[in-house]
Formats: C-alpha cells, structure tokens, sequence
C-alpha cells in the first residue's frame, strides 16, 4: 500500500549547515547552490524594485519624477539586465549545482573548485553593474545598440559592459562544469536515457551558453574598445556599422533566452511527473526537443531585427523562427499528457507547474504572431513584445523558479514549506500576473511604443490597470520569501522524501550529508516508474534505508554528522 | 574473514585508480568543452571584421594601406612549427625521456615567442590613417579617418597575442617545473594541457591569419 | 486509463474527439472574431492584408489556446487526487501515434503559416508604381520630411527641395520614404498604416505604403534613442485628392520659397517650424515652445526666452539678449542651465565642414542668415510681444560676434 511518508515531527536527521558556511568560499556544490540562489533571489527583489519604479512612472502619460526621460531610460536598462543576468540565469546555475550532482548520484560536480570561483565572480560582477548608478547609470537598453550606447550613455555603461564580461566568464565556466559533469559522473547503471529530465535540460542550456556566451564577449570587447579607446566599429562616420552590433549580440542573446526557460522546463518534467504520480510522457521526445530548441534557436536571431535588417535577408529568419514552435509544442503536449490519468496532487508545486503551462502556452502563441514578418512589423517594439516576453519569461521562467523552489526546499532544508501561504502566494501571484501583462498586447497593438516615459493619453487607462496589477504581484513575491525565512525555522520536518518521489536527489536524507549518498547508490531503473509495484517496493525499501533512526544511530558515518565544510 | 582487510586494501586502492582516472577524463573533456567553447569569442570577431568589410565599398577603404604578409606569414609558419614541438615534447615525455621533452618544448617556445615579437612588431609599425573627405550623416563634410581596417586588424592580434602571451607563460611555468624536478602523473596532465591550449592558440591564429592576409 | 483510449473513460471514443476538435476550433474562431478591433484603424492599403494574416493567426492561436487551457483544466478537474486518495496514476509514458499526431499538425501548420506571411510580405514589400518618394530625416527628438515640388516650378531657384515637420500625402497615392537618421538609430512607425522601418545611422533605409483614408495619424518614433523617445512624435496628414494636397501643402510651400517674406521674425518662424531652403533644425525635439506647440523637455523651455535671455545676458556680461540666444545656438556648452545637461545639444556652427573641436554633442551647419531670422523670432517670446533686442542691425551684429 503506497503512502506519503510522514516525517517524524521535531527529528532532523541530518543538521544544516550554519549560516556562516554560506556566507563564505566553498567549493561544496550544495553550499554553492545555495549561494546562487540566495544572491539570485537579493538581485530578483533589486530587479523587481526597478520594475516598480518603472510602473509608477507610467500610471500617468506624462514625464513624472525626471524631467527628462534619461532617468526612466536607466530605470529598464537596469531592470531588465539585473533580471536577465543576476536573476535567472545564476538562479538556474544554483538550483542545477545542488540538484544535478544528486539526481546523478555523484559526490560533487566535476570541477568543485571552478565551481565556486564561476559562483564568487557573481559577487563584484553584480556590485559593477550597480555602481553604474554612481558614475551616470546606462541608458541605452539592456539591448545597448551603438550609436546610442557609445554616444550618449552614462559612464555606467562602460562599466555595464565590463561586469557583463565577468558574468560571461562566469557563464562559460559554469556550463562546462554541467556538462563534464553530466557526461562522465553517472553512475554506471545510469545511462543517457535513464536521467532525470532536469539534468538534460541543464545540459541543453550549457551546450547553448558555451557556444554563445563567447559571441558576446566578443561583440562586448568591441563596444567597450568604441566607448574607451576611441576605435569607430560602430560608428558609420568612420567607417563603422552599427548592424555589426545588432547581428552579434542577438546571435547570443536570442539563444540566451532559452537558457533562461529550459531549465525552467525541466523543472517541469521532474515536478509534473512526481506529483502526478505519473511517468513523464515521451521522455525521449522531451529530452530530444530540449536538444533541437537549444540547436534551432542559434539561426533565429534576426526576428529581433526584422526591421532593421535588409528586407532580403528577413525571410529565413522567419522560417526558422516559426520551425522552433515545434520542439515547444511537443513538449507542451507532453505534459499535458503526463497529467493525464494521474492523481494529481496540486501542492504549490504542481500549481505553479500547470501556471507555468498556461502562461508560457499564451508567450508562445504571441512568439509565434512576431515571426510573422508582415505582423511583426506593426508589433516590433512595441508593448506587444513587453507582453509575449514577460509571458514567457514571468509566466514561464519564474514560475518555474517558484515551482522548484515549493518542490526542493524540503531536500535542501529538510522543512516543508507552508502550503496555505504558497497557495495564496501562487493565486495573488497569477492573477496579478495576467492584469500586469495581458493588456500590455493590447497597447502595444493599438500604437504604444516600448522603452518610452511618455505616452499617448488614450493609453492611460491600461496603463493604470497594469500599474496597480503590478504593484500587487510586487508584494506578492513578499509571501514566498516570508514563507522560506519562516519555514527554515519553523516549518514541518520533511524528511527525505515528502513526495515519495523516484529521483536519486530523494534517496538521501533532507539535507543531504557533504557526501552526498551514504554507501553504494542505488537508482531505480526508471527515474519515473511510477504506477508499477516496481516503484512502490523500492521506495518502501529507501523510506526503511533512510529512517532517522538508521541515519543517526547505528549506520555507519551519520552517526556524527559533519558540516558541509569546503575541501 | 581473514582475506576481509586484504580485500579493503585492495578495494580503495582501485577506487583511488578509478577516481584518479576520472579526474583524468574530467579534466580532458573540460579543456576540450573549453576549447570548443572560447573559440567561437575568435570567431565573432571575425563575423565583426566580415560584417565591416561587406558595409564597406571598399577593402582596404579608400586611402588605408593594405597589410603586408610576408612578415607574418613567416611568423606563422614559425607558429605551426612551435605546435609541431608542443606535441612532440609531449610524446617525450609520456615515454619518460625529459631531456627530449625539454628541448622540444624549448624550442616550441622560443618560436612562440619569436612569433609574438613579430606580430607586436606588425602591430607597432601599422602606417598612419590619412584623413579623407567624409560625408556625415548630419549632412557636414569634414575631413576624417576611417579606422576600421587598422583597429580590426589592432583588436584581433591584440586579442590574440593576449591569449598567447598567458598561454605561453602557462607553458614555460610547466617547463621550468619539470627542469628543476621529477615529472610525475599531475606534471603529465599540465603538459598534456598545455599542449593542448597550445593549439588552441595556432589554430585561432590559423583563422585570423586567413581572415586578415587571404580575403 | 491508457491514453490511447484518451477522450473517454473506457475504448476510443470518436464523438468526443469529434466534439472535441470542433469546440476547439468555435473557440479559436470567435477569438479571432476580436481581431479588427484589437488594432487601430486600417489607414493604408498594406494594413488590409497584415490585418487578415494576423486574424488567421489569432484564430491559430485560439485554437491552440482553448485546446491547451481545455485540456489542462479538463485534467485538473478529473485527474485530481481525491481527498484521503494516496495511490499512483497509470503507467503509460508514451503513445507514438498521438506523439506523431502533435509533432505533424504543428509542423503541417508551420508549413502553411510561413508561406502565407511570406506571400504577404512580398505584396506589402514590393515597389508599386508612380511612387511619390519622401525624404525623412529621424533627429533626436524630432521627424523631418522633404520633398521636392512635383510641378518643378523651383527649378530656377536655388533649392528645389521643401521640408515639413508633418508628413503630407493623399488618398491612393503609394509613397516611398526614404529614410535617413542625424545621429543614432530611431524607427519610424506609423500604427494605423502598419509600416514600420528602422533608421540605421549611416544608412539609408526604406519603407513604402498607400494610405487609403483621408486623416491625420500619428507617427510614432519606435527604436530607443534618448531622453526625448517618447516625445518624438509627428504625424500624417492625408488630404481626400491629389488637388486638395497640391493646394492646401504644395502651393503655400512652392510659394514661400519664390516669394520668401521680408519680415526676419516671420521668417525665423518658419526656420523653427519647418525649416528652408533644404534646411531644417530639430529644435522641437528638446525644447518646449507653447506658441509653436512644442511640448519637449530635454532641453530648457523657451516660453519667455526673450526676457529670461535678457536677464541672463546681464548676469553673464553679454551685450544683450540677442547675444544670449545667439550663444546659446552656436555654442551650446557655453552655459547650461542648472538642471540641464551638458553635451546634449548639438552644436550649430557657422561652417559647412566639421571644425576640429565641436562645442557640443555634435556639429550641425547653421548659416548665418538662418540664425538672424531665428534669434529675431526668438527675441519677441516676451511677455508683452515686444522684442527684447535691438533692431535687425543689432541682431545682425550680435550673430556674427557669436560666430567668430
């Protein structure tokens, strides 16, 4: 008879680290997730500040609080970046780092000493990208396009192009860590097809971020060397172009959009199929898709230029583009099918999940309208493409975020989150989502411009919907992060495996000892087996196998727990 | 059982071999991902120096010397040989002969470092932009110059001898190590690296050399 | 439950796929039924099939979107765990028919949407004949149109080029613009007629449309380009015929150019406005200026600037007013007004090429006639109307002390 098992109330099996461990250089991938995470999270609420600083601005078609635009200007340059790359790029590389090693079975990453250095460049490359505010902040967009970024822009931006270098390196160092790690740590009876999703997931976003972070930095170097040393590759007067610019930053930073939501997907191939209680449906396809979107979205980065780039050379953009809704739809269709004839559990988890599926579903829809050349035309630029974007990455990549946050908090603290307040967190949360958003096609089409703090008046009353909506998903982040600190103390004992789930991550204790797996791990042959007596015994087996009984007492090396201390 | 201990020996001795050698696979599959990686930073500022050269009606643009080969087509010859002495000292060394290591790898880096000067020689000695009549996008004529053949050219060997320099200095570290001491299985991996990037480094060049003398 | 019998609770069931599907397709039909409405008027001949492609996309859309968010609330509401319901679900993880069913449709739907918006992209795209061509010029923070007299009448004189701020045309008549930008890149965007075309500093790019309704429709600038992005805004006048055009725009310009005014005010009035003689000065895209409806805020206002620039020449030792303004003009960094910023203003120099140095953010050619007739128009912003400089004399002398 398969149960939920219940923790032992009051018993913590194994002891958290302290506070202090995380507060300094360890090459331990569990003390480095967490602080990519935690960093992720402080740079979510920056980001998020600015956001509402943006929409205060827009409650009323005039110039409010500058007299010129310059300072709005800096408001979304800023925010927009903060959210890109201090955000969800290294909250990703953080939830991977814990998570991945485990669902291999491995001690650590490949390389734990790389590992943490890729994790402190975060910290000065975060720091420079805010003092830009000290010297005359950016303000040409996170896109920077010359003339505009080299002429007139604060000297921020100089610094703005030197700490997103550092981020790249940052980057680069991190994928290759995933993918060694994902390519030669398995253990033996773990072949390529019998991972968990969310390690091809993170492999598909590590093979795009080595092929395309260098691109940036490339083009990054150029720009600097136009602001700094007086070089002319962006300025026509001199014999520069400035589409040289366009062509190699979208060349990275359309691919860099899927780093941001295909970990976020393979998030919800782990918590879709677990709390479902169901096998991921069309694994392979899935795993397959994540592969061919991280290869297709390298030839579509002209959409972003459709009206900048020569007419002639628009069409096979357009083509390519319309070709990655494929991949994307299957994958869509996949989980929907792995819902289907399950016992659906709909803990905070899984409803950001099925969030995620009905929000991401609308930014794919309205991805699809702005391949379109002739429609990309009229929407390019404008608030349409605010909206598709938020979608896809609010409605898709952050609620992934929380998704995974409500499914791997227990294994990480060893406390269950409290389900009343991620309730009302996931319901205040997507429905203040889709006011701040939705309308935001409808201005956008009916002729508001992006990027502008001044408006036409017949928009404001939209404006004013989204502005309040966003106000109120504003605070609405403030439940979670109550609920984690709250929790951490305060929160029901988890136990090592609250959702009875097949993944190795969840055949260990919550949090898991520095070793990892204590004695020979043992994954089970199919990492969403569920529905098959198979599964029930060999969950049985581990709930005997990770008692708290057996883990403190007479188990061997638990019986003293030790800090996760950094060797 | 008495054969228990022997057994544990034994045991942790091949577990040590095993991680050993995975250490070993780690480290080679990241340089190679590295490798594979970084290079594609070469080839975007390719795409730059291809992108500027199609925008631009004419190349060299109208007035700007056009670079001279001959002087580094020697010097990459010369860099194509130090690769050739980069393996071979590395060959040495994994049949144990260090002297043939040493002398290979000296003579690989001393055509490395030949290979810089000459390029920072190239570097240094570019001819003088003149200025030309312009015709502004403001609608002003003015007299300017037209710097993009000159600072693709200055940005791709900078760029380039950076990574050479640093590389190069890595190598030198790992000679001088081994000269003074005996070369052990962790010496092997920083050659058998240092080899490696060392290519890295050649065929980079190989790319730009083509790019910039060839097209 | 095994997903290949999906769509009811035991076998097959071909009804509910039926009745399925054809909800389905209802629903995404009545989303696409919102479409006219979602965009502004359709002012041009282009916008009649980008509207079309983009309904059928809606209805694509609405399909996918009712068949998504149905089955997921379809599952919701059956697969739920009951209460006190601690078991698994089926074990199925696959179904190579439906999977080859969902990967085909899409991709047949890929298939027909790529050549439907490439067909459509080739009518809007394509050159029509007997084109008016309009030369625009994008301008931080302002639009600028030139044309040249369709009768030819100015061939005797020297410019045969006129400019406007507003874009003028009529009813049928398709205009190619040719486009080119001063400074950084901007895009120009007009939402009723659908077109929109980047302008690439050192570049010049193109657009062409037919408006096909008589009005005035707003232009909108649609690539981030500053300060004043959101204020750089102009529009397009579109006259009922061709001869309500020619009277009401090309006639009074053709006229001003043979029968230029005497007046020096009346004449920097129209420099400010429109600009002459092939020139035109983006002074409406920073400053405000109530009288001639500019609503800027880059730059300092210039309501009143007749008496605030002769408080400022005394405070600064400058002859008199019309010193200030001409100073003001041909060396912008100068003096900046508290709260403004240096290096944002151009500078408007009295040489035709670049000088060595540029006093600000960079170099435009302004003769000095120009800059007579403007400081003359300028000096009378006072309160009373009256001027506060001297007579034309004065004016004349106080420019040429500023363009040493």
């Amino acid at each position: 008879m398969a149960s939920i098992s219940v923790p032992m109330p009051g018993v913590q099996a194994t002891p958290r680290p302290k506070l202090s461990e995380y507060l300094r250089w360890s090459v331990h991938h569990k003390i480095i997730g967490v602080q990519y995470m935690a960093t992720a999270l402080f740079f979510f609420l920056i980001g998020g500040t600015l956001a509402m600083l943006i929409r205060w601005e827009l409650l009323t078609p005039a110039l409010d609080f500058s007299p010129t635009g310059s300072a709005y200007n800096s408001l979304f340059t800023m925010h927009a970046t903060v959210m890109i790359f201090l955000w969800i790029i290294p909250f990703w590389a953080g939830l991977g780092n814990y998570i991945v090693p485990l669902q291999l079975g491995a001690k650590d990453m490949a390389f734990p000493w790389l590992n943490a250095f890729a994790f402190w460049l975060i910290i000065p490359a975060g720091v420079l990208m805010l003092a830009g505010y000290f010297v005359g902040p950016p303000e040409a967009g996170w896109t920077s396009y010359p003339p505009l970024s080299v002429l007139f822009s604060g000297d921020g931006q100089t610094l703005w192009i030197i700490s997103l270098h550092i981020l790249g390196v940052s980057s680069i160092l991190g994928a290759i860590n995933f993918i060694v790690t994902i390519k030669n740590m398995r253990p033996d009876t773990m072949g390529w097809f019998q991972m968990p999703l969310f390690a091809w997931a993170q492999l598909a976003t590590a093979l795009i971020q080595i092929l395309g972070v260098p691109f940036l930095a490339g083009g990054l170097t150029l720009l600097l060397l136009d602001r700094v040393a007086g070089t002319a590759f962006f300025d026509p007067s001199r014999g520069g172009d400035v589409l040289v610019w366009q062509n190699i930053f979208w060349f990275y930073s359309h691919p860099a959009v899927y780093v941001m939501v295909l970990p976020g997907m393979g998030v919800l191939s782990e918590v879709i199929s677990v709390h479902s209680r169901k096998p991921i449906f069309g694994y392979k396809a899935i795993a397959f898709s994540s592969m061919g979107i991280a290869l297709v979205g390298f030839t579509v980065w002209a959409h972003h230029m459709f009206t900048s780039l020569t007419p002639e050379l628009r069409i096979p953009f357009m083509v390519t583009s319309f070709i990655i809704a494929i991949p994307t739809g299957i994958k869509i269709f996949s989980w929907i099918a792995t819902m289907w004839g399950g016992k659906i559990r709909f803990n905070s988890a899984m409803l950001f999940s099925v969030g995620f599926l009905s929000q991401f579903v609308i930014g794919g829809i309205t991805g699809m309208m702005l391949g379109a050349i002739p429609v990309d035309i009229q929407l390019h630029d404008t608030y349409f493409v605010v909206s598709h974007f938020h979608f896809v990455l609010f409605g898709g990549s952050v609620f992934a975020i929380y998704s995974s946050i409500y499914h791997w908090f227990p294994k990480v603290t060893g406390r269950m989150l409290d389900e009343r307040l991620g309730k009302i967190h996931f319901y205040s949360t997507y429905v203040a989502f889709f006011f701040t958003f939705f309308p935001q096609h409808l201005v956008g089409m009916q002729g508001m411009p992006r990027r502008v703090a001044e408006y036409a008046p017949e928009f404001q009353t939209l404006n004013i919907i989204i502005s309040i909506s966003a106000f109120v998903l504003g605070i609405s982040t403030f439940i979670i992060l109550f609920n984690m600190v709250w929790s951490i103390y305060k929160g029901k004992v988890a136990g090592p495996n609250p959702w009875r789930a097949l993944t190795l991550e969840w055949q260990t204790s919550s949090p898991p000892p520095s070793y990892n797996f204590k004695g020979e791990v043992v994954p089970f042959e199919d990492p969403y087996g569920y529905g098959t007596e198979a599964s029930r015994v060999y969950l049985d087996e581990m709930e005997k196998r990770l008692t708290p009984a057996n883990l403190l007492g007479k188990g061997g090396a638990a019986a003293s727990p030790e800090p996760m201390t950094g060797d | 059982m008495e054969n228990s201990r022997y057994s544990e020996t034994f045991d942790f001795e091949r577990k040590r071999q095993r991680e050993e050698a995975l250490r070993l696979k780690n480290a080679r599959t990241g340089i190679n991902l590295f490798q594979g990686s970084w290079i594609f930073a070469f080839v975007a500022l390719i795409v730059a120096n291809l992108q500027l050269r199609s925008s631009s009606p004419a190349w060299p643009p109208l007035g700007v010397e056009k670079l001279e080969p001959l002087l580094p087509t020697i010097a990459t010859l010369g860099l194509v040989a130090s690769a050739v002495f980069a393996r071979r000292g590395f060959r040495a060394l994994k049949r144990d002969d260090v002297r043939g290591f040493l002398v290979q790898w000296r003579t690989a880096l001393a055509l490395g470092v030949a290979f810089v000067a000459v390029m920072a020689f190239e570097w240094l000695t570019l001819t003088p932009l003149p200025e030309v009549r312009l015709r502004l996008a403001n609608g002003v004529e003015t007299m300017g110059v037209l710097t993009q053949y000159n600072a693709m050219f200055r940005v791709m060997t900078a760029f380039h001898g950076l990574h050479a320099l640093i590389i190069g200095i890595y190598m030198w570290n790992v000679y001088r190590g081994i000269a003074h001491t005996t070369p052990d299985s962790c010496t092997l991996w920083s050659v058998e690296a240092g080899a490696k990037l060392w290519y890295f480094v050649v065929i980079a060049w190989m790319l730009f050399y083509v790019v910039l003398y060839w097209l | 439950m095994n997903l290949s019998t999906k769509g009811g609770g035991s076998g097959f069931n071909p009804v509910l796929i039926i009745l399925g599907g054809a909800i389905v397709l209802v629903g995404g039909y009545l989303i696409s039924l919102l479409a006219p409405s979602l965009f502004p008027v359709a002012a041009s001949a282009e916008a009649g099939p980008i509207d079309q492609l983009f309904r059928v996309m809606l209805f694509l859309g609405g399909v996918v979107f009712v068949l998504v968010e149905g089955l997921l609330i379809i599952s919701i509401v059956r697969f739920r765990a009951r209460k006190g319901e601690t078991g698994d679900g089926a074990n199925f993880n696959g179904n190579v028919t439906l999977e080859v069913i969902w990967t085909a449709i899409p991709a047949i739907v890929v298939v027909f949407i790529t050549l439907y918006s490439y067909q459509v992209w080739v009518d809007i795209h394509s050159p029509k004949s007997d084109e008016m061509i309009v030369e625009v010029t994008g301008q931080r923070f302002v639009w600028n149109f030139t044309y040249t007299d369709p009768l030819n009448r100015l061939d005797e004189f020297p410019t045969q080029t006129f400019s406007d701020t507003v874009l003028h045309t009529y009813v049928g008549r398709p205009v190619r613009l040719k486009m080119q930008t001063r400074d950084v890149n901007h895009a120009f965007w007009v939402p009723t007629m659908r077109i929109k075309q980047d302008l690439l500093a050192g570049r010049e790019t193109e657009i062409g449309f037919t408006p096909t309704m008589a009005g005035r429709f707003r232009v909108v600038c649609a690539e981030l380009c500053g300060s004043g992005h959101g204020g750089m805004y102009s529009y397009i006048q579109v006259y009922a015929t061709e001869q309500e055009w020619m009277e009401r725009f090309i006639d009074p310009k053709v006229d001003l150019v043979i029968h230029p005014p005497e007046d020096p005010v009346v004449l920097g009035e129209i420099i400010l406005k429109d600009g002459m003689n092939g020139r035109a000065y983006p002074c409406s895209g920073c400053h405000t200026l109530d009288i001639l409806g500019w609503t800027a805020q880059t730059g300092p206002s210039l309501n009143g600037l007749g008496d605030t620039a002769d408080r400022r020449a005394q405070g600064r030792g400058l002859a008199d007013a019309a010193d200030y303004i001409a100073q003001s003009i041909r060396h912008p960094n100068a003096y900046i007004v508290p709260g403004y910023n240096a290096g944002v203003m151009p500078q408007f120099g009295v040489s035709e090429t670049e000088p060595e140095t540029v006093d600000g953010a960079y170099y435009m050619y302004m003769p000095e006639e120009d800059l007579v007739n403007i400081v003359s128009y300028l000096c009378t912003q006072t309160a009373t109307g009256e001027s506060a400089c001297g007579d034309i004399d004065a004016i004349t002398a106080a420019v040429e002390t500023q363009s040493q």
